[in-house]
């Protein structure tokens, strides 16, 4: 038989005490009525009555003694001047570098080389004819040619 | 435990507990502060180790480490939550790890070495009778035995919550996980501590 408050945070809290008074007071009434939830609310302090039995030695004499020795120990030189520096580093050597970076960048960037404008290379103009020119030209090369073969003929005759 | 709101942190609205005010002076350069701090937490962080490893020794050492590193970790400390938190985070993953390396395997016979110094430590009304010694014995080695026989997170999340009165979303946060995990973790770890001790009613 299983209920749904079996499992809840609510029930566990009940049992090892951590409700308020009037969380506690609305709970009570189903613990006592379901067999389920109260064998849990019993078990349950059962586990806690017996972790209370379980109480840790005392601390040794010596604990602070030896924990200021390891500090004292792990304290060295190094630390001593680099841990004051380290938050200069952080908030100011960090904006330094950056500021450093981005002159020599900058530098970099303001000596290239300036650009050589490579001259475009000429292009032979066309001459476009219209069709009436074309025309005219073969004309003037069928005149040329009657005019060559006249030419021959008289000299023939002669 | 929260005492002042902190402006000269320039944080909006931030509410520090009285821990994490004294953790702000140790970076501030306050030592005297961090013996405040190892007053009042000394105790709770060796016991909850010791629980943990159930090994004096090798708990103080790990102690020493948590409180080391607390004190290295000063001029970088930033009171994002509670100083306890933060605290049995530290304890928790050095615990989990010593346990991993099996650093305590020497417990089982440190067990009957601490249970009979134990009674005379642990039992303040009159002097005990004998039998009374035996029954108070034989009871703690079970409870220290079905502790130990959890899994390191469901032992660690008992512990936690049991000795530390922490809440769920504390133990989710030193445990680095959600609150719903936390509440399963502890469901299933009381769970197999109600099978083992429930008859010690």
């Amino acid at each position: 038989m299983n209920c749904p408050i079996e499992k809840s945070a609510e029930l566990l809290a009940f049992s090892t005490g951590r409700l308020t008074p009037p969380e506690a007071a609305k709970l009570e009434p189903h613990v006592e009525s379901c067999p389920v939830c109260r064998k849990f609310v019993e078990n349950q302090r059962a586990v806690w009555r017996a972790l209370d039995v379980w109480e840790a030695p005392p601390v040794t004499a010596d604990f602070d003694r030896r924990l200021f020795q390891c500090i004292e120990q792990s304290e060295s030189w190094h630390d001593r001047w680099i841990r004051p520096l380290r938050l200069l580093l952080v908030r100011q050597g960090l904006p330094i570098a950056a500021t450093a970076c981005l002159i020599v960048v900058a530098g970099l960037v303001s000596q290239r080389p300036a650009e050589v404008a490579v001259p475009r290379p000429t292009q032979a103009a066309v001459e476009t004819l219209q069709p009436d020119q074309v025309d005219h030209v073969l004309d003037d090369l069928q005149m040329l040619g009657e005019f060559t073969s006249t030419a021959r003929s008289d000299a023939g005759e002669l | 435990m929260t005492e002042r709101v902190d402006k000269s942190m320039g944080t909006v609205a931030a509410t520090l507990d009285y821990d994490a005010e004294l953790m702000i002076r140790v970076k501030a350069g306050d030592d005297a502060s961090f013996g405040l701090l190892l007053e009042k937490h000394r105790s709770p962080v060796i016991h909850f180790l010791y629980r943990m490893v159930q090994n004096r020794a090798v708990a103080e050492e790990l102690a020493q480490e948590v409180f080391l590193r607390v004190y290295r970790s000063r001029s970088t400390y930033e009171p994002t939550a509670k100083f306890t938190t933060w605290l049995f985070r530290i304890a928790t993953h050095l615990a989990l790890n010593s346990l991993r390396d099996g650093k305590n395997q020497r417990s089982e016979a440190r067990l009957d070495n601490e249970s009979a110094e134990a009674p005379a430590r642990q039992v303040s009304d009159g002097r005990p009778s004998v039998e009374q010694v035996m029954v108070y014995q034989t009871r703690l080695e079970e409870v220290r035995q079905a502790v130990a026989g959890l899994p390191d997170k469901q032992r660690a999340a008992v512990l936690m919550h049991k000795y530390q009165e922490m809440e769920y979303s504390q133990i989710a946060k030193v445990l680095n996980c959600s609150e719903s995990a936390v509440k399963s973790l502890l469901f299933r770890a009381y769970e197999t501590l109600r099978a083992r001790l429930a008859h010690m009613a």
